[in-house]
């Protein structure tokens, strides 16, 4: 049933603008954190970490989230269009393998951004700051990191699209919880609010590994954040009337 | 026969709103059943209820002879197909692609979308966006999306909303031959009688959440037959004649009203003007608007 629902919730993104965003965002964030680290080289001495955290920093703060609410806004709009909440919910299938479907194409969406994020760095590595060799392979556990925080992240902003018909306000929410995700983190507190969790996963804001010793806190974090919003959305969709 | 769809006191209440007040359905298979009420009657949300759209208030819905639960709705769901507050649909997509999707979601093989698109038409359009689609042809691309997996309930909103003539004539042309080309059973919705007159077997009236009437479109009609109106040259020759074989005639204009009457009475009855010689011009029957067959409906249903 699930299988079903990802395949029909994959091709609603045929033709769909959001591609080009898919590409924008990236770029944007590795040309300003490419730019930063040129300009910083005389505080910036971590080489290969130091051009990670200029990459990253902005892109865990800013991008991630509102590129992660633009996906999801940008699902639920096909739904909250039109009458299509009809449509799918009258379908043969379990409301909440309709909200994992989204989730798990945002999710495939995200990979392929992480991925692009992770290219441009190395290109921008090797083209612009001239590092010497490769980047550690810790910078890919990072990424990695950054997936597993980031996909509370994925739950929270469908959730909040779900609810909210306006395709901006959500987005804007996950700006605010960016925002709101770094004080957190550079509170200590990283790993109780999902925005945070993205950045703390990611690595962004220092050399050193922030999350030395803590996966077990920080891995039961994400399961749990992501368990009560798929709760959460399997109770909303399959208590409340729908209002196409 | 056991009935397709069949309700009990369903109610639905929205704040102070009694949006559905009680209705009891019984549509019975293989027929097409004209849902018919006007604006704000409570038909879509009659409709969503039977599809566990909106939870009901109150009530029981059974559908295809079982009372549908949270357990067994997703196997119903399977049997039927819908079409709510059309239309609906993905404009960035090609009508193909809309058609996969929801076949993805029903899961039904793909090549039951060639069958639907054949049904209503929409063959040589397959591969246009839907963007692009006229409403009409939008309306018979959701006809097509519920048609796929043929379900044996076809649950259909105003699907003529919205159309010109010609397209409501070819939509009506399409549902009045279904339930023979495809087995299925038609529930449909419109707040037009007219429409439903050339097409449903069954008919059920709703106005105000509130059933008025249900049954076969022949015993609706003798409530839908309006008073006859005869123009005369001479109308006080004629109102004797008229009285004295019992039909109570008004003049109204310069023209009498007589009530309705079965045809053998009436056309006695312009028989015994005529005699009378009060020189006959005109007779016209007038048939009741919907609101006021409401209006018949809800007193006799007062008198009872
Ligand atoms: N979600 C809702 N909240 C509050 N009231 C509602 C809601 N949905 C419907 N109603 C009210 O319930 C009543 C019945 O609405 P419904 O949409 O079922 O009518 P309808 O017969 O389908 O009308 P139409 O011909 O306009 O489609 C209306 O008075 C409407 O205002
Ligand atoms: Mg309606």
């Amino acid at each position: 049933m699930f299988l079903r629902c990802f395949r029909a919730e994959n091709r609603k993104l045929h033709a769909s603008p959001i591609w080009i965003l898919f590409f924008l965002l990236p770029v944007i964030s590795a040309v300003y954190g490419t730019f930063n680290y040129l300009q910083n080289l005389g505080i910036l001495q971590d080489q290969w970490y130091s051009l990670w955290t200029q990459h990253t920093l902005f892109y865990a703060l800013f991008f991630y989230p509102v590129l992660v609410g633009v996906y999801a806004a940008y699902l639920w709009r096909l739904e909250h269009r039109g009458h299509n909440w009809n449509l799918i919910l009258a379908a043969p299938v379990r409301p909440l393998a309709l909200f994992l479907a989204k989730y798990v194409v945002v999710l495939k969406l995200v990979l392929l951004t992480q991925l692009l994020v992770f290219g441009l760095y190395v290109l921008c590595g090797k083209a612009f700051a001239h590092l010497p060799g490769w980047p550690p392979v810790q910078t890919l556990l990072f990424l990695l990191r950054g997936l597993v925080g980031g996909q509370c992240v994925i739950a929270l902003q469908l959730l909040l699209s779900m609810l909210i018909r306006s395709f901006a306000v959500p987005v804007f929410l996950g700006l605010a919880g960016g925002v709101a995700g770094m004080l957190c983190a550079s509170k200590g507190i990283g790993l109780a609010f999902p925005y945070a969790l993205m950045q703390v996963g990611m690595n962004a804001n220092k050399s050193e590994d922030l999350l030395a010793g803590q996966y077990g806190g920080f891995l039961l974090a994400s399961a749990l954040w992501l368990a009560l919003f798929l709760a959460l959305a399997h109770l909303l969709l399959t208590r409340r009337d729908v209002r196409a | 026969m056991q009935p397709v769809i069949e309700t009990q006191e369903l109610c639905k209440v929205y704040g102070q709103r009694r949006a559905v007040d009680g209705v009891e359905l019984h549509v019975p298979e293989g027929c097409v059943y004209g849902f018919i009420g006007p604006n704000g009657a409570g038909k879509s949300t009659t409709m969503k209820m039977l599809l566990g759209l909106v939870h009901p208030t109150a009530g029981r819905v059974c559908l295809l002879g079982q009372p549908m639960t949270e357990r067994n709705r997703l196997a119903l769901l399977r049997q039927t197909g819908s079409l709510i507050e059309s239309p609906s649909g993905y404009p960035h997509l090609t009508g193909e692609e809309n058609l996969q999707v929801v076949a993805d979601l029903k899961g039904v093989p793909r090549k039951d979308i060639d069958r639907v698109l054949e049904i209503v038409d929409l063959a040589g359009d397959r591969r246009r966006k839907v963007g692009q689609y006229s409403l009409g042809m939008r309306q018979r691309l959701g006809i097509a999306m519920a048609l796929l997996g043929s379900p044996r309930l076809l649950i259909l909103d105003e699907p003529t909303n919205g159309l010109d003539p010609a397209g409501i004539q070819e939509m009506r042309d399409l549902l009045v031959h279904m339930p023979e080309r495809t087995g299925a059973t038609v529930f449909v919705s419109s707040h037009l009688l007219g429409e439903m007159e050339q097409m449903a077997e069954q008919v059920g009236i709703i106005d105000h959440g509130k059933m008025l009437f249900e049954g076969p479109l022949q015993a609706l009609q003798r409530h839908s037959r309006g008073n006859y109106r005869l123009r005369v040259l001479q109308p006080q020759k004629a109102v004797p004649a008229l009285q004295a074989r019992g039909v109570p005639a008004r003049l109204e204009k310069g023209a009498l009203t007589l009530p309705p009457l079965p045809d053998a009475a009436l056309a006695a009855a312009v028989q015994a003007v005529a005699d009378a010689g009060a020189g006959v011009v005109e007779l016209t029957a007038h048939t009741k608007s919907l609101e006021e067959i409401f209006l018949s409906l809800t007193q006799t249903r007062e008198v009872k």
